[in-house]
């Protein structure tokens, strides 16, 4: 009986942080060896994000940005702590169970687009959903439908060399969103789009991020998208140095201006 | 099958919501069908269609070599069976008879055989490693989505299994040429009938085994090395 409640209870906690938390850090920590020489990349980093929200991770080169990056995306995993996405402890997962985290809870948007370039639109929109094993003409359907979301509709048949630099990340945008995914991994995204075409960009995202619920991370250098986050981590010498709400990044931005 | 469960899954549970990998319910991934990933094999091969035509090359060299070698062996050793008395007194006037026959220069020719093999081999190796150091975004990406490494593995031996095809069987018409070619000047018209049908098959049928067995065992080590890469290369901005 007491047993019972106990786990009740346990299974109650677990859905309340399952609701709240897309994606937990628990004392991470991930050390490189450089020949005999450790390299702390993450000393011992808790961060969480939260369900829907739109998250921008912040820091200079060799902050340890990109590992942390990476282990939310389930590309690394830490040599100490926890990351938990969507509950699951990544590092208790096996190669196959990884790919199916990837295919199914993670989308992932690239600095350089990185689309297959001989496949059209739609091709490359399907497949993930080839990969998750969804039979052709739903993939389809639904790539057509999520083409047409990112406002792509007239250009489905068209090859990424077909198309301007921000149409081809707009593809991306759709591909990574294929398998309705719980997180979406934005690495630089506007990094290699001028001004005007990465703040389009942005601006789907974040459409994405309200419409759809979707969970929104960014690496990024880019102001612009500063302003468009609920949150941002800044991240310095392997720590979070500080976490800001969006009311704050406004008066960073000023400054910025200003300057 | 797994696909419909998952679906199920998703329907019943809250938006993005709590199936996991570990959670007890089976979810994985199914390897794509065959067709599909010949469908991007070729479609690999179609991108980089130069470096896909040098490990062609490759093979094409190697195989038509052999068939050249083979072929001119299997006349030389009819001649004395099936060859006319006139082309066989002609043959021995000229001194070439011993020559085709003499046992130093048939061993010669072994080496060198086995030589192109294994330069050829080489070749292929270094232009599949190279295929896939160029291709690390384009395998990572592949692997963010969902790829798994058995998918990477297959995608690269059928690519190379087609490029194997392709080259032996431009090989065997190249070395036929050669080696016909050769014996119309040195045994005339008699060459047409100096091999026996089911001999001259046998040899090419040979020749088309050991031409794809060159081709897919010269792309395993690549193969292996492109489906062990971490997906996290896909995040790599510089080439």
């Amino acid at each position: 009986m007491n047993m019972d409640m106990k786990a009740s209870e346990a299974g109650r906690v677990n859905a309340e942080i399952l609701a709240t938390y897309v994606v937990r850090a628990l004392g991470v920590r991930k050390t490189y060896w450089m020949g005999e020489e450790p390299v702390h990349a993450l000393n011992g980093v808790d961060f969480s994000v939260h369900r829907g929200e739109y998250i921008s991770i912040m820091g200079p080169s060799g902050s340890g940005k990109s590992t942390l990056f990476n282990m939310i995306g389930g590309l690394d995993k830490p040599t100490e702590g926890r990351v938990y996405i969507d509950e699951v402890d990544i590092a208790a997962l096996d190669t196959m169970e990884l790919a199916w985290l990837r295919c199914h809870k993670i989308g992932y948007i690239f600095q350089t687009f990185n689309l297959i370039s001989v496949a059209t639109a739609l091709d490359n929109v399907m497949l993930p959903m080839t990969f998750a094993g969804m039979p052709q003409d739903l993939a389809q359907d639904k790539a057509v439908e999520i083409l047409e979301k990112v406002g792509l509709g007239e250009r489905v048949l068209h090859k990424p060399l077909e198309m301007s630099g921000g149409q081809q990340q707009r593809v991306a945008c759709a591909r990574a969103l294929a398998n309705d995914p719980a997180i979406v991994l934005a690495d630089e995204p506007t990094a290699n789009l001028d001004r005007a075409t990465g703040e389009q960009i942005i601006e789907l995202l974040s459409e994405l991020n309200k419409s759809e619920g979707v969970t929104i991370i960014t690496a990024t250098h880019d102001h612009k998208m500063l302003s468009a986050s609920n949150r941002i981590a800044w991240v310095r010498d392997g720590r979070i140095e500080r976490i800001q709400d969006r009311d704050e990044i406004e008066i960073k931005e000023g400054d910025m201006r200003v300057r | 099958m797994v696909n419909r469960e998952n679906n199920a899954m998703r329907a019943d549970s809250p938006k993005n919501g709590c199936q996991t990998p570990t959670g007890g319910r089976k979810s994985e991934i199914s390897p794509l069908p065959l067709g599909k990933v010949v469908v991007v094999a070729l479609r690999g091969i179609r991108i980089r269609i130069w470096r896909s035509l040098l490990v062609v090359s490759c093979i094409v060299l190697a195989v038509a070599f052999l068939v050249y070698i083979l072929a001119s062996d299997v006349f030389a050793r009819h001649v004395a069976d099936r060859g006319s008395q006139l082309l066989i007194d002609s043959l021995t006037g000229a001194g070439l008879l011993d020559q085709v026959n003499a046992v130093n220069q048939r061993v010669q020719t072994y080496w060198m055989v086995g030589l192109a093999l294994v330069i050829s081999f080489v070749g292929i190796v270094n232009a599949m490693l190279m295929s896939v150091t160029e291709r690390f975004r384009e395998i990572g990406t592949m692997k963010c989505l969902g790829a798994l490494d058995g998918f990477v593995l297959q995608l690269f031996l059928i690519e190379s299994l087609i490029e194997g095809a392709a080259g032996t069987l431009a090989g065997l018409l190249t070395g036929l040429i050669l080696a016909y070619g050769e014996g119309l000047t040195r045994y005339g018209s008699e060459v047409w009938r100096l091999v026996p049908a089911g001999e001259a098959s046998l040899l090419l049928v040979a020749c088309f085994v050991s031409g794809l067995l060159l081709t897919v065992l010269g792309a395993l080590y690549p193969a292996y090395q492109a489906a062990r890469m971490a997906p996290v290369m896909a995040l790599r901005s510089e080439v």
